[in-house]
């Protein structure tokens, strides 16, 4: 019989607060979780995006004590804090007895790259003897990561995956990996994020990111033919995954079963861009898909579509595709209230298993003939036994998780 | 002790089918075997960027005068991590003797970086501060800023083939590239991916020489692992990539398994986020855990890989860890360090030291260490120094990779089965 | 030669901003309690950290082999090390 891996436990933290009745109030409500950015380093564009996704409440506390707090970057605390999180929420008191046994797998973008910025500050400002030790233990990709392991003693693989948008729908698929071929019992999964002033000035340089336009309101617009970029979010989601026997014989609850994991690569695609190799993604999320009972079976999308123009455009062709003549599932699009990069489709889409509602954007949607349908709005679907999850990473990358409730 | 419950036994036999390598020592691996067997380490003075005001002025850098023609692409948007990747994945694939057909499709890569195109960044970053600091507040254009990301290597290189499979690049540091073909091997075994490609990549920049000085790991003379009077690691540059394939489509194309890769494991010492434990306890359960994965047992190791840093605290560690896996016979076990002669390549170091690994068992010799020097007798390892020693068994190699943030990866390659030796004769 | 309290309270200060101390007042550092371990519950990183720090203060450099634990075993061993190396300095000053 096939081991199957389970998700038991979420933790979740971002702009919307703590936890996931947080999240679930963000999206009920259908406004993006967007605050005004310190535009002090003057290197936003004029006219460009003054709004992030951002975490207000930074107070961690409750997590992590002053005394580890004070050597940990950000995104090592955001880490930290939801894997502490999530552990309780999985009815787990502590990992640290049978911590060999247990991984991390944990994906971010760009790591912590506020503690980058101030060491090569140093390095340029200052001179080289003057950089800080801490900046650069704290600044490599890794360290949220190893920083988890070590607050709740996790000493199993513990594996960083950098692939933008798809990496944490990897990370999901490596952990859930590694527990059914019995190499952990458990598994933290999930994806960490942070945003500082100078990352947003230049992804807005880069024209990642949604902004004001003649009467036009700076909004992310997944799949809208108004859309005209990304709302950039910080914030850490953890899941706790684990072999559905063994949660079951603790009388765990459990949230969701992984049923597939996959990826592929767009070779169409440029260094930071969306390339144009729909057929051939179809093709792979088709062959994935029927490994599980294709795609009969999937009663939504978690969408990665983010208000990207080109990655949008990719995505809405990757699943017509897909579907060919069927009709398409309900299609929900969570960055357009928690932003992109903060794993917030993976949290979102957990809650989207449990009917949480994915309310309406303010205003209502304008169809992109080249789409050809809009994002799903309002209550959660009726149908909602098995839900895709997508992501397409700028550069190539792609990657899907077909998640399954468990009841 | 892991428990030995892993799902039911891999239906494939995972084998190495090519290797590619950019090292200080060349932009291939015939030039870079020759520059391990020759004990001479690449370690010395460089110019990738202005160094005067650092603590310490040695490092290994890949010779650009030689080097292998770009890939195509916007030459902004190709970082030097990029170029090596792509030129040691080319490499590897025609050793492989894949070319033509639609073996994209199911072919995935698994890469490793612990700093992308950082090297690049910095180019930007400084021109940023020189514009924050002046009165007009012009940028250089963004293309330059590209490739900075930790995901730009392995992209390259997906690209570059026209890879269809899934694509996933780990950043754990140092063990990067050893964790990356970790993966791979996974994703052969378990039928995810016919092809893998697995490497890693990473260029000399400001941000570790720095970083790497500022927490006092930096060696003022090239590095010297194991030796009494180290103090310290020397950063080096490169990629090192390698083909893995299920056995039998290696044979039915007629091409030779270079080696098998037999086992991994990865785990954590979750103790300190820059100093190994003390006992090597991660370690060792990595090593233990890849021989069990390997189905081996200590005594089947006929030649270590080490990660041997030259940091005074790696080195016990590992030496410690050593000694608890392989008991006394560690004292008789072949142990060199790749790192003695090109540096610490980092996110790549993991991949370029499981190529020397694939050389050694290929050749039945392990490649030296430099001579010069005092062996620390806290070591309790038999290190190969000066020149190659010839193996009388060369069946079984581990190559370790023991990484900041405690991440440790264990890779165990044969002597491909004897049947294929015939094969290929 | 009893060094100067000033370089004492600048070493607390120092201990608290460079070292991320938050809730901790510099003068509730006593001057002989230890800097790593018990006491305050220092590391490695910190050690570096706060030879960065001291540099960077009182312009004198530090060799590695010097961060052991003699020098830093408290604030008045600390005080007592960075007194010596500027009196040092300032002997060269006056001789050159």
């Amino acid at each position: 019989m096939r081991i199957e891996t389970v998700v038991t436990g979420l933790g979740t933290i971002g702009p919307y607060g703590f936890g996931r009745e947080a999240l679930a109030k963000a999206l009920a409500s259908g406004k993006p979780v967007a605050s005004e950015v310190d535009r002090g380093t003057g290197w936003h564009r004029e006219g460009g995006s003054r709004l992030a996704a951002l975490i207000r409440e930074r107070d961690l506390s409750r997590w992590i004590p002053p005394a580890a707090a004070r050597r940990m970057s950000f995104p090592s605390k955001l880490a930290v804090a939801a894997g502490k999180m999530a552990l309780p929420d999985a009815g787990i008191e502590t990992v640290a007895t049978e911590g060999g046994r247990v991984g991390v797998y944990l994906a971010t973008a760009f790591g912590p790259v506020h503690n980058t910025e101030k060491l090569l500050r140093q390095i340029f400002l200052e001179g080289a003897e003057a950089a800080q030790p801490f900046y650069f233990s704290e600044c490599v990709a890794n360290t949220p990561a190893a920083q988890l392991a070590i607050a709740v003693g996790a000493r199993g693989p513990n594996v960083t995956i950098v692939q933008r948008e798809s990496g944490p729908l990897l990370a999901v698929g490596r952990g859930a990996q590694a527990v059914r071929e019995g190499r952990v019992d458990r598994a933290l999964a999930g994806a960490v994020e942070e945003i500082p002033p100078l990352l947003h000035a230049l992804l807005g340089r880069f024209g990642a990111l949604a902004h004001e336009e003649e009467k036009l309101a700076e909004n992310p617009r997944p799949f809208d033919r108004r859309r005209n970029g990304i709302l950039a979010g910080e914030g850490a989601s953890l899941l706790v995954l684990e072999r559905e026997d063994a949660a079951l014989a603790r009388g765990a609850r459990i949230l969701a079963r992984v049923k597939w994991s996959g990826g592929a690569f767009d070779a169409t695609a440029g260094v930071t861009d969306w390339g144009e190799g729909h057929d051939a993604l179809a093709g792979a999320l088709r062959a994935g898909l029927q490994t599980a009972g294709g795609i009969a079976g999937v009663s939504a999308v978690v969408s990665g579509a983010s208000g990207a123009k080109r990655g949008d455009l990719l995505e809405a062709r990757v699943l017509k595709a897909v579907w060919g003549d069927l009709p398409l599932p309900p299609v929900m699009t969570p960055k357009a209230v928690t932003g992109e990069y903060g794993g917030g489709t993976l949290a979102a889409g957990l809650l989207a298993l449990e009917g949480a509602a994915l309310a309406p954007l303010p205003e209502p949607p304008e169809i992109d003939p080249e789409i050809g349908f809009a994002q799903h709005r309002g209550a959660a679907p009726e149908n909602r036994a098995r839900v895709l999850l997508t992501g397409l990473a700028s550069g190539g990358a792609a990657a899907w998780l077909l998640l399954e409730r468990a009841s | 002790m892991p428990r030995v419950d892993r799902a039911p036994p891999s239906p494939r036999t995972v084998v190495v089918s090519g290797l590619g390598a950019v090292t200080p020592f060349g932009w291939d691996t015939s030039s870079t075997w020759n520059g391990l067997r020759s004990g001479k380490t690449a370690i010395g003075p460089f110019d990738r960027f202005d160094h005067s005001g650092y603590r310490t002025h040695v490092a290994a850098q890949v010779d650009l005068a030689h080097a292998a023609p770009r890939p195509r692409g916007k030459p902004a948007r190709i970082s030097l991590a990029d170029r090596y990747a792509v030129c040691a994945a080319r490499e590897a694939l025609s050793q492989a003797g894949l070319g033509g057909g639609d073996w994209t499709r199911r072919a995935g890569v698994f890469f490793g970086s612990s700093t992308g195109g950082m090297l690049e960044n910095e180019r930007y970053f400084e021109a940023l501060l020189a514009a924050e600091g002046g009165p007009k507040r012009r940028l250089p254009p963004m293309s330059i800023l590209a490739p900075q990301q930790y995901n730009a290597p392995g992209d390259a290189v997906a690209r570059a083939l026209g890879i269809g499979g899934p694509v996933q690049t780990v950043s754990a540091a140092c063990a990067s590239g050893a964790m990356a073909i970790g993966d791979a091997l996974r994703a052969v075994r378990s039928g995810e991916v016919d092809t893998a490609i697995a490497g890693g990549s990473d260029s000399l920049c400001r941000l570790t020489y720095a970083g790497f000085n500022a927490l006092r790991s930096v060696d003022e003379r090239p590095c010297r692992p194991f030796r009494k009077d180290r103090a310290g690691l020397s950063i080096g540059e490169g990629a090192g990539v390698i083909v893995l394939e299920p056995l039998e489509r290696v044979l039915a194309r007629g091409a030779r398994p270079l080696a098998l890769a037999a086992g991994e494991a990865a785990t954590c010492d979750a103790f300190h986020m820059t100093a190994p434990h003390p006992q090597g306890a991660g370690a060792a359960e990595a090593i233990r855990a890849a021989l069990v994965d390997a189905q081996l047992d200590p005594g089947d190791i006929d030649f270590v890989n080490a990660h041997g840093t030259g940091t005074p605290l790696n080195d016990l560690a590992e030496c410690e860890a050593l000694a608890s896996v392989f008991g006394e016979r560690a004292r008789q076990l072949p142990v060199t360090s790749t790192k003695s002669l090109v540096g610490h390549l980092l996110g790549s170091a993991g991949a370029v030291e499981a190529v020397a690994t694939v050389l050694c068992l290929i050749a039945g010799e392990v490649h030296p260490m430099p001579a010069e020097g005092e062996s620390d007798p806290a070591i309790g390892v038999q290190l190969v120094l000066g020149s190659p020693v010839k193996l009388e068994r060369a069946r079984h190699a581990l190559s370790t990779s023991l990484a900041f943030g405690g991440a440790n990866a264990a890779l165990i390659f044969s002597r491909p089965p004897r049947r294929n030796d015939r094969d290929a004769d | 030669m009893p060094e100067s309290p000033t370089i004492r309270s600048k070493i607390k200060s120092l201990l608290v901003s460079a070292l991320r101390l938050d809730g901790l007042a510099p003068s509730d550092i006593a001057d002989d309690s230890p800097l790593f371990g018990e006491g305050l519950g220092l590391d490695s990183v910190d050690a570096l950290e706060l030879v960065v720090a001291l540099e960077k203060e009182f312009k004198i450099p530090i060799q590695s082999h010097e961060v052991g634990r003699e020098a830093f075993a408290s604030v008045g061993a600390l005080a007592a090390f960075i007194e010596g190396r500027l009196a040092a300095a300032g002997n060269a000053d006056a001789a050159s």
